[in-house]
């Protein structure tokens, strides 16, 4: 087992102005779960592939364990990859699937049997053991594939959007199957996801890219609590988190942000920053999640200075919670998260309180999290 | 040559070294030979270039800002050559037959006299009668050191069986002939052999599986091309010049794939041909917004839409997201361009605006 460290890592690609991967500095700790997500293009498996020595590294250092591993084959970095086109070898069961890395790796015959059947069962695919790929599922598919990394035991897993081919049904399911298993081996892995439902879900730690640029690394909790800037802020979040942009301004001693249809008052504590920082008097965007926009009336009557009213464009019924789609709020539609129960219909007008003491507020020019920095 | 390497070559010349791609035309601008080789150099007027790798119409070149000596010329050039491009010492009797199949091939296309067949001077013939799988695979592994033939071929005896052929072709490119009895062993004992139609898929499964087996066990990132079965010692020379044609239209249009199949890319191949100046002129009189392409959005939904030839619902499936979602984007492009891909006259269009706009794209 071992950690990996990136430093100062870049990735140019030949007649590219612009670089892919910037800078990218990570420690990743022995058997940590390491998720890195963000849009297409951000450069996150660009990063994963240098990782496996599948890419270049332009400039930098990579680390795995306490050696530097740039100029060293992928096949000699002591790590196994699961990727999205996880492409079995279709003439061979799937004990010869598994079985093939090692074989290839002169291990002995009877080592490679009990690392097979140990991981078939880890995985619960003993039975198939003797079946072409042809005729399994795409989770069995899938298992295999994880199986043939397994028997490797390397000191990294590698993944990258492994779950992609899968159905929503099955992609949940492999997710807590992955998470689970990775916690049994006790491996560090870095697994690449577009999905933020699974790197919230998965990660120990994620690190959110954009542009080839890390914005911020941080447990799921933090990221989602306090996030950097507007990015990581409308990215971790579903649905996302609401920005409206406003002014604040001092009124009877106290700091209010003000837009179309919201006039709320800051809490001290936060008021106490941005008076600090000179923000009074300037344009900054709020963040408010859709579940702290609040309608019970417990919560409108305890939060009377940050009360606002809206109209129900659009109402989506998940059962357990409803999503309202408000307008009136700023100049773009805002998404409230409610309880399911509430009976709350399209055409309506409705009251709402945002719990002011969850908001977060950005520069709009720099678009950072002025309360974080 | 990685940036270490780099580095060091800086120090020993004593002069900046950068590596740079140019294309083909620049190189025989400034007096290049027409059909270079690795480790050839060219002296400018403040700089030498040195040739790391031709590849079709880009050539990577190492770019030295000094003027070299001539032993430094020679030394540097024999350094890049590749290792393991003429036989060594002690080579296998495979491995000189292999070798010499595979100069007969590259003279043949040179030539352009790809409907040859094996010559009975070549001791391989004999067995290169039955039906066999061509798998053409290049190698892209930013690596100094080629594998060795010897390697190699023990590495393809273990994924595809016994019974088969490895040919160096040119600098980390080689033909890799497998048995078609292959295709019977894709299916379960109990189940019957593939039936015609499902050869294609069977081929591309067994081309997708040897791509993940070279990646991931053994020399990196590469590209793979399959043909349908042949008999060797009658279309050895086209079939290769067909799947190296195959991996080149494949890697020009569509960026990010690394297996290609001939059957795949007849679109490309002809839109390939069309001179550059009319290619243009077609895109600017269809591209209503020269935007249009570049939300990643809009490209991804064409691709998996055309993918799942045509099918609103099975495209929405296959995207994740709902039927309505992808009826809106469509729409979208209808306003936007006046073309609506669910009508095939504006699909052939768009399709081939998608082609060409990632070949601009890339450019």
């Amino acid at each position: 087992m071992a950690g990996v460290r990136l430093e100062h890592v870049y990735k140019k690609y030949p007649g590219s102005d612009k670089a892919s991967v910037t800078d990218f500095n990570l420690d990743i700790q022995d058997k940590e779960f390491l998720v890195l997500v963000g849009p297409s293009g951000c450069g996150k498996s660009t990063t994963l592939r240098m990782i496996a020595g599948l890419e270049e590294i332009s400039e930098g250092k990579l680390y795995i364990g306490d050696r530097v591993v740039n100029d060293v084959a992928p096949k000699d970095r002591d790590i196994a990859m699961v990727f999205q086109s996880y492409a079995l070898y279709p003439h061979m069961n799937v004990y010869q699937n598994m079985a093939f890395g090692l074989k290839l790796r002169k291990f002995r015959k009877d080592e490679i049997d009990r690392r097979v059947r140990e991981a078939a069962r880890t995985l619960e695919i003993e039975h198939l053991l003797d079946r072409k790929p042809k005729a399994l599922s795409g989770g069995q598919r899938q298992r295999v594939a994880l199986g043939r990394a397994i028997v490797r035991e390397p000191q990294v897993f590698l993944m990258d959007e492994p779950l992609s081919n899968l159905d929503a049904k099955l992609r949940t399911q492999m997710r807590a199957n992955i998470s689970k298993l990775m916690k049994r081996l006790e491996t560090t892995c870095i697994y690449v996801t577009h999905d933020q439902i699974e790197a919230m879900t998965m990660g120990d730690r994620i690190v959110v890219m954009k542009d080839g640029f890390i914005q911020q690394a941080a447990t799921p909790e933090e990221l989602y609590n306090h996030p950097i800037n507007l990015f990581v802020a409308g990215f971790i979040g579903a649905p996302a988190m609401n920005f409206i942009t406003g002014q604040l301004v001092e009124e009877g001693g106290s700091v209010h942000f003000k837009a179309t249809g919201v006039n709320v008052e800051v809490p001290e504590g936060k008021a106490k920053v941005l008076r600090s920082k000179g923000y009074i008097g300037r344009e900054v965007i709020i963040g408010v999640r859709p579940e702290d926009l609040h309608e019970e009336p417990v919560f409108i009557e305890a939060s009377p200075k940050s009360i606002v009213n809206a109209s129900i464009e659009v109402s989506e019924n998940l059962g357990h919670e409803m999503y309202l789609y408000l307008n009136g709020l700023g100049k773009d539609s805002v998404i409230a998260r409610i309880d399911g129960r509430s009976g709350l219909q399209e055409g309506q007008n409705v009251k709402l309180a945002i719990d002011m003491n969850k908001i977060h507020v950005f520069d709009t020019e720099s678009e950072l999290n002025i309360l974080e920095n | 040559m990685n940036k270490s390497k780099l580095q060091r070559l800086q120090q020993l010349v004593g002069a900046p070294v950068e590596v740079r791609v140019i294309p083909r035309t620049e190189w025989e601008q400034a007096g290049g030979s027409k059909h270079p080789e690795t480790g050839d150099c060219l002296e400018r007027a403040d700089s030498s270039w040195l040739l790391a790798k031709a590849d079709g119409s880009e050539f990577k070149v190492i770019d030295i800002r000094a003027k070299l000596t001539p032993l430094e010329r020679e030394l540097l050039g024999w350094a890049l050559k590749p290792v393991n491009a003429k036989p060594q010492a002690g080579a296998s009797d495979s491995e000189r037959q292999a070798r010499k199949l595979g100069d007969w091939i590259e003279q043949c296309i040179a030539a352009g006299d790809v409907r040859a067949e094996v010559p009975n001077q070549f001791e391989l013939r004999n067995r290169l009668f039955d039906g066999m799988i061509p798998f053409l695979l290049q190698n892209e592994q930013a690596d100094d050191r080629e594998p060795s033939y010897a390697e190699l071929e023990k590495v393809f005896r273990s994924f595809i069986s016994d019974d088969m052929f490895l040919v160096p072709l040119r600098e980390r490119e080689w033909l890799v002939l497998g048995s078609d009895r292959l295709l019977a062993e894709v299916d379960s004992p109990e189940e019957d052999a593939p039936e015609q139609d499902e050869t294609k898929e069977v081929l591309y499964s067994l081309a997708t599986g040897l791509h993940q087996m070279f990646t991931e066990e053994w020399g990196g990132e590469c590209h793979v091309a399959v043909g349908m079965p042949i008999i060797p010692t009658e279309s050895l020379v086209q079939t290769v010049s067909t799947l190296r044609e195959t991996v080149y239209l494949g890697r020009r249009f569509h960026i990010g794939m690394q297996v290609h199949l001939p059957w795949m890319v007849h679109l490309e191949r002809l839109l390939s041909g069309i001179p550059e100046s009319t290619r243009a002129r077609f895109m600017e009189e269809m591209m209503g917004r020269p935007d249009l392409f570049t939300e990643p959005e809009t490209i991804t939904t064409l691709d998996a839409f055309f993918a799942m030839d045509c099918n609103v619902s099975e495209t929405a499936k296959k995207l994740f997201i709902h039927r309505n979602t992808l009826l809106y984007r469509l729409d979208k492009l209808k306003q936007e361009t006046g073309l609506d891909v669910r009508s095939f006259n504006d699909a052939v269009l768009v399709r081939i605006m998608l082609l060409l706009y990632k070949v601009t794209k890339r450019k």
